[in-house]
């Protein structure tokens, strides 16, 4: 499905399927672009006692690249998403429980990380666990003369300036997780910030487009 | 009585010194912990420094090596960078291979120095394709009370501030190397980053932005750590990161950049008196 | 965003017209709403429903259950530990039923339950800081439909399929009734028990339940007949 904006710029083209694996909780299949994630939740589950939190449950997230080898990188985009997530779901309602998120990356042709996070907002939409707000993901890029390009495809990220990557909630647009490469002026991120802030709109529309199709049936 | 309380109502315990518009150490909102700084505290390695943020305690010590430049990259040099929190600097961490707190911090520290691209990796090439410096930058936290990031990137731009590199001599016949230590040159660093960490803590409907947070702030913040970190160098950003807590509005965002500029230009100074003071 | 009653819902959504309803009266808000402040928020995407006078909730799609009190579910025996059974009810953690919780049980006259055995029961205490606890008589200690269940065939599904197959105005059960015997008990919990003459007609029904997943009214009529044409030989 293609999303279009009157400010005429677009988001990669985001296909979407949900309920992908049967026997998870919830899952979702994301390809936005070329860029193929594979999000999987279960849960509410029990876990060890050690790491239970009477207060909220704990979320585990687990990053799998296409190498299979693990690596410091890794740990990093489990982190971002992990925070994120646990930002978005309300974990306190599900005390001394564990909820697992599992992510395969299947093609990375740029703009994995947001991708993943967008993914990981719809299998946790699937698997129907109470959250507090939506969250999407969009990274913009700075080229080499210095203008802005939302969405960059693969040969734009390459020869970029400076990536940044914002996520959004959906209840009042604010800023959930942010994250750059390469310096940038004050200017720039401003800007930034507030193209993508529009730009997320057009994800939490993709996402009710997705709720809409299957809400008349169940 | 107040640890007490502190233990039985610790969201109350908080929110209380919140309504007060003070924080838990009597600082305010927008105070920053006192920074001291030594350079050269190790002897044995080629380059250190200790900073103390408050109790938050870092020492970077930096080691010459020699090697071959990587065949894909033959007139670049290495600089590898590493943040070891031990079970020394606070309770959370166990003995055995990094943590992933750890490991993300490395990588944080790790990203925002290659973004501000203060060291030119190509002048650390002697002899492309033959013989190249490779920069080994340790940083081990003794005490983490909170906002290690910022630490680490202090320590690690002073040390490297303070680095020379001996001259070294190779020739290409009979690739023999020879270094000779009395002549050093400094290395070449551009600009100075300075990372400043903030917490984000929501008490509805307002969002409190606490700046340099202390280990105890940040838990309360929800976050493995500091929630935003804003690095500056040079007149532009050279990364800024955030991570999970409470969600930014766009006026609370606009002053935390304010304040991270300000707050840069004051480390800054530190760190150049410091090194004049060590060349006296 | 904001939304009205029947719209689709996401999390994060809130919705005016419960509270302004709240103002006069009282409201019951049920699961995938939440209050924060002066405001009625969405936490599960679906559909807003409402029914009259003052009942909210969302309808979502979900399948790992989460004990809630009140409901009857089926669960399985795993374990005898003194005086409870813990049973797995597809939640975070088992949940205990006592041996004295069955109709005409005393301490001398205990029931016949067996590890592994199939249990038909009733949420007496869910609570989220709480090991959930079952019943299987009612408060008269008459067991009704509760206990165990014997022979049949258990399946999992999802829970809105248990909620749509229990929706009074759903022609699946009523149409399947009228060609051939079968039991049938849904937990709501996502398992299914049904029991029937044959294993045909025990697949039949199983395959009815689960096909009507994403189907509408009518489609789920047709798709009764088909199965029931089917079951009777007239198509092979």
């Amino acid at each position: 499905m293609g999303v279009e904006d009157e400010n005429n710029f677009k988001l990669r083209p985001m296909k979407c399927e949900l309920n992908y694996l049967s026997k998870s909780d919830g899952s979702a299949i994301l390809a936005q672009g070329e860029t193929v994630v594979l999000v999987s939740v279960n849960g509410p589950l029990d876990i060890k006692s050690n790491s239970q939190s009477i207060e909220k449950a704990t979320l585990e997230v687990l990053f799998c690249g296409k190498g299979g080898k693990p690596s410091v990188a890794d740990r990093f985009k489990e982190n971002v998403i992990k925070q994120t997530c646990e930002t978005a779901i309300l974990g306190c309602l599900y005390p001394r429980t564990g909820i697992s998120l599992t992510i395969q990356e299947l093609e990375d042709y740029g703009g994995l990380l947001t991708c993943t996070v967008n993914c990981a907002c719809l299998a946790l939409l699937n698997s129907g666990m109470a959250m507090r707000h939506m969250v999407a993901a969009i990274s913009c890029a700075v080229n080499e003369v210095g203008n802005l390009v939302l969405e960059p495809s693969y040969e734009q990220v390459q020869s970029s300036r400076a990536l940044l990557h914002f996520v959004f909630e959906s209840r009042e647009k604010n800023l959930v997780t942010g994250f750059t490469e390469g310096s940038f002026s004050e200017d720039t991120y401003e800007e930034a910030l507030a193209r993508c802030r529009l730009a997320s709109e057009l994800v939490f529309d993709f996402y009710r487009d997705i709720v809409r199709k299957y809400s008349n049936v169940i | 009585m107040a640890e007490v309380y502190k233990l039985i109502h610790p969201v109350k315990y908080f929110n209380d010194y919140i309504n007060r518009n003070v924080r838990p150490d009597g600082r305010k909102f927008e105070d920053q912990r006192n920074i001291k700084l030594n350079v050269n505290a190790i002897k044995s390695t080629d380059a250190s420094a200790v900073v103390k943020c408050g109790n938050t305690t870092v020492v970077c010590g930096i080691k010459l090596e020699l090697a071959k430049p990587k065949a894909e990259e033959p007139d670049f040099g290495f600089l590898v960078t590493n943040v070891e929190l031990l079970p020394l600097c606070s309770s959370k961490f166990r003995p055995g291979p990094p943590s992933d707190h750890a490991q993300v911090i490395s990588n944080i520290v790790a990203d925002i120095f290659a973004n501000s691209k203060s060291v030119n990796l190509k002048d650390l090439c002697i002899v492309p394709d033959k013989l190249a410096w490779v920069v080994y930058c340790d940083m081990v936290c003794l005490d983490n009370d909170g906002s290690v990031v910022d630490a680490c990137i202090m320590t690690l731009i002073t040390s490297l501030k303070s680095l020379t590199l001996p001259k070294v001599n190779y020739d290409v016949e009979t690739e023999e190397i020879s270094v000779d230590t009395s002549i050093r040159t400094p290395l070449n660093i551009n600009g100075l980053p300075v990372a400043t960490s903030f917490a984000v803590y929501q008490q509805s409907p307002r969002s409190i932005v606490l700046i340099d947070p202390s280990a105890y702030e940040e838990e309360m913040c929800g976050g493995t750590g500091a929630n935003l970190i804003i690095c500056w160098n040079n007149g532009q950003f050279c990364g800024i990161q955030k991570f999970g807590g409470s969600n930014l509005s766009n006026e609370a965002e606009k002053k935390t950049l304010i304040i991270a500029k300000e707050r840069s230009k004051l480390v800054e100074k530190v760190i150049e008196t410091c090194l004049k003071n060590e060349i006296k | 965003m904001k939304i009205s009653i029947g719209d689709v819902a996401l999390p994060g959504d809130y919705c005016e017209e419960i509270c302004e309803v709240a103002e006069k009266s009282k409201v019951i808000i049920g699961p995938g709403l939440r209050k924060e402040a002066d405001r009625v928020y969405i936490t599960k995407p679906g559909v807003l429903k409402k029914r009259s006078p003052c009942t909210y909730w969302v309808d979502s799609y979900q399948k790992r259950y989460v004990p809630s009190r009140g409901e009857n579910i089926i669960g399985v025996v795993v374990q005898k530990a003194g005086d409870i059974f813990r049973v797995d009810v597809g939640g975070s953690i088992t949940a205990a039923l006592s041996y004295l919780s069955f109709e005409g049980a005393t301490k001398k006259n205990r029931p016949e339950v067996q590890v592994g055995d199939v249990v038909y029961a009733k949420m007496l205490v869910a609570s989220k800081d709480m090991e959930p606890e079952l019943v299987c008589v009612d408060s008269h200690g008459k067991k009704g439909r509760l206990g165990v269940l014997t022979d049949g065939f258990v399946f999992k599904c999802s829970l809105n399929l248990i909620r749509k197959i229990l929706n009074p105005s759903c022609p699946l059960l009523e149409s399947l009734k009228n060609e051939w015997p079968f039991e049938v008990a849904a937990g709501m919990n996502g398992r299914i028990w049904i029991k029937a003459n044959s294993m045909r007609e025990t697949i039949a029904v199983g395959n009815a339940i689960l096909g009507a997943e994403y189907l509408n009214d009518e489609e789920i009529k047709t798709m009764c007949n088909n199965i029931a044409a089917i079951l009777a030989g007239h198509v092979s």
